[in-house]
């Protein structure tokens, strides 16, 4: 087959350890740090252990919303549900495409929808009832904004969000937002939060305050995982 | 770069008889499998009489095998429910993805996937990204949007490094600066995205910094002739425009610039005249209506599936030495407007448009329920910082219009920014809209 063809002649090539270079808000404006494929191999394995706490399984469907320059943890969240067997839709993050989303979830009914924004829910309720449209979707892992919008509209959305350039997702606890423990240190200091990379991550990224306003909860997670939890102010 | 120029050169440079037998070789197994698997195909093509084993032949293929269309796939939708128009050719659960249309003109269509390293769609572009230059280790920007699908495995399929930067509407100054921090390769951009760096060009050395770039993309429309110029000329940027391959891929340009390739080793494309008579393949040279066959797609193939868009097809070799046809686009079928009886196509108001200095970016929607109107209403937006009276630019407009279509338009004049920010898709500005 023909894309198979061209795929294969592209793993011929010699290729560079760097996937990303990732850009992300802090305290004092936007930083960057660097994300290797083996990086992402990992991190592509704790996304899978943490949608699969989600009881997401082979053969069920996923709505992914996301934008473009997002693929520093795109990539494993898409990593992760192609482990599971789940199949994704993907549409944009962005506002105006809340009438994909609102197709793919009537046509696809996916068992779990990921990443949903707030912008997306604002162009959903002029023609919809949120709380009607996801009640019945069994996992919702919402962006900061969105998750609040939901919760107050009887959805028990969990959290899905950005630590700097790490991936926090809530379990279905909804006691905080793991971030992975193995590859990043996170902690609160005068209220704030700051990431440092762990020792495995090679950009060795210093302890960076993200001017993020919220708690880390260390102690171990009623779903059994000891990473550590981040509690946004935003919405708690 | 000779050396080098093609990603797969056997496939890319193949002889057109060797490319027609591979072509007709994957089109009788797709004929098999599609009536095997779809029930869509399984049900029009009992209708029409049609069986595979009816088809020996790429010829047997095009006299016998009807056209689909996508309102043919949105009304099996709509009465059986199954989401895939009944174009699905495996289990659901096989699939990797879904992905879809912009849904400019109705319900997003869904793509159905299957793939392992690389998306479909992107993987199509290996081979143009590497025309264009893109080499391992290269950084490329984030685009704008998702699109079909993630597009950063297509790049990093060729080794590059993907910065993540936020290029949508409103962020070209930033986008700017990125671009000076991590001198590029390549970038995609769109048509909004185009307009804001206009704006940008009088404030910012443009030249200099995309200096970095072997090249950028575009999609989702034309560009002007103008526009085109500037970008090259002014700003340095050896820009590619690329365009849909009737939902099977997509066409873009090799550096000679010269006509979007069609690769025909994951297409079957055809440029026919069709009418209630019949279809014929029109003399070439001539303009006829784009129809398409997924040669490499087993989770959904198009197959002869009329795109509407109006095409040249030439299948002489291209001067990069490709061997692949090339099509130049002259429209999309239903654009042409009839006001009062008169035609008035996209390309006389584009024109008039790009001729004031306000609203040179050319940024306009007609605005129309049906083709035949009484009146020409037009949408057109202007840059606020170039114009001070508004009602004069509406005057010179409205001559300059008719001057060039013999009717007198009704102008709805907006801020680029406020008509930009009406877009329901990444890539597309629709040019005709119903309100």
């Amino acid at each position: 087959m023909a894309r198979a063809d061209t795929l294969a002649r592209a793993r011929e090539l010699d290729r560079p350890d760097l996937a990303y270079i990732v850009r992300f808000p802090t305290a004092d404006g936007i930083q960057e740090t660097k994300l290797t494929w083996a990086e992402i191999d990992r991190d592509t394995a704790w996304a899978t252990a943490a949608l699969r706490g989600h009881q997401l399984a082979a053969g069920q469907r996923a709505l992914l919303t996301a934008s473009g320059f997002e693929g520093f943890w795109g990539r494993s969240v898409i990593g992760a549900l192609r482990a599971l067997k789940v199949t994704y839709g993907i549409a944009e993050a962005m506002g105006w495409d809340h009438r994909r989303t609102a197709v793919f979830h009537r046509e696809l009914k996916p068992h779990a929808v990921i990443g949903l924004s707030a912008e997306t829910l604002e162009g959903l309720s002029g023609g919809a009832d949120i709380g009607e449209m996801f009640r019945a979707t069994q996992v919702v892992l919402a962006r900061p904004a969105a998750v609040p919008l939901l919760r107050r509209a009887g959805v028990p959305a969990a959290l899905m969000t950005t630590v700097g350039p790490a991936l926090a997702l809530e379990c279905p606890e909804r006691t905080g937002a793991h971030v992975n423990g193995a590859e990043w240190r996170v902690g609160e200091r005068d209220g704030g939060l700051f990431i440092a990379a762990g020792e495995g991550r090679g950009s060795g990224l210093p302890e960076t305050p993200l001017g993020l306003a919220g708690q880390v909860v260390t102690d171990r997670c009623g779903c059994g995982s000891e990473d550590p939890r981040v509690l946004l102010a935003e919405i708690n | 770069m000779a050396g080098n120029r093609y990603f797969e050169p056997q496939v890319e440079t193949m002889p057109r008889d060797q490319l027609r037998a591979r072509q007709q070789e994957r089109v009788l197994e797709l004929v098999e499998y599609a009536y095997g698997n779809s029930a869509f195909y399984r049900e029009l093509w009992d209708e029409h009489g049609v069986h595979p084993r009816d088809i020996r032949s790429l010829e047997d293929f095009q006299e016998r095998i009807p056209f689909i269309t996508k309102d043919m796939v949105r009304a099996y939708r709509a009465r059986t429910k199954d989401p895939f128009g009944g174009l699905l050719c495996v289990p659901p659960e096989e699939l990797t993805s879904v992905s879809s249309s912009s849904g400019t003109t109705g319900d997003p269509e869904f793509f159905a996937e299957i793939w392992e390293d690389a998306p479909p769609l992107i993987t199509a572009q290996v081979r143009d990204l590497w025309e264009l230059g893109l080499r391992p280790g290269d950084v490329v920007l984030s685009p704008p949007g998702t699109f079909r699908n993630l597009m950063d495995p297509g790049y990093q399929a060729l080794g590059a490094v993907v910065v993540e930067v936020d290029t949508w509407l409103g962020k070209m100054h930033e986008v700017v600066e990125a671009v000076r921090t991590y001198r590029p390769a390549y970038l995609q951009m769109m048509y909004p995205q185009m307009v804001e760096l206009e704006h940008l060009a009088d404030k910012v050395d443009l030249k200099e910094a995309f200096s970095s770039l072997k090249g950028a993309s575009c999609a989702g429309q034309p560009l002007s002739r103008r526009m085109r110029d500037r970008i090259r000329d002014d700003w340095g940027i050896d820009v590619y425009e690329y365009t849909s391959a009737a939902d099977t891929g997509t066409a873009w340009e090799c550096r000679e610039h010269d006509g979007f390739h069609l690769w025909e080793d994951t297409v079957f494309a055809e440029c026919l005249d069709i009418d209630e008579s019949g279809s014929r393949e029109v003399a070439a040279g001539s303009v006829g209506e784009l129809v398409a066959t997924d040669l490499d797609n087993r989770a959904a193939p198009l197959i002869r599936y009329r795109s509407e868009d109006l095409v040249r097809l030439s299948r002489d070799t291209c001067g990069c030495g490709r061997t692949h046809a090339r099509m130049w686009v002259a429209g999309r079928s239903g654009d042409e407007t009839l006001v009062q009886g008169r035609s008035v196509v996209l390309r006389d108001i584009w024109q008039a448009v790009e001729d004031q200095p306000e609203t040179v970016a050319g940024v306009f929607q007609i605005v129309r329920a049906a083709r035949e109107v009484d009146e020409l209403r037009l949408r057109v937006g202007y840059d606020p910082e170039l114009t001070a009276d508004v009602e004069a630019l509406a005057g010179r407009l409205g001559k300059a219009v008719h001057e060039r279509t013999g009717v007198e338009p009704v102008l709805d004049l907006r801020t680029e920014e406020e008509l930009l920010q009406t877009m329901t898709s990444v890539a597309k500005f629709p040019r005709v809209v119903k309100s």
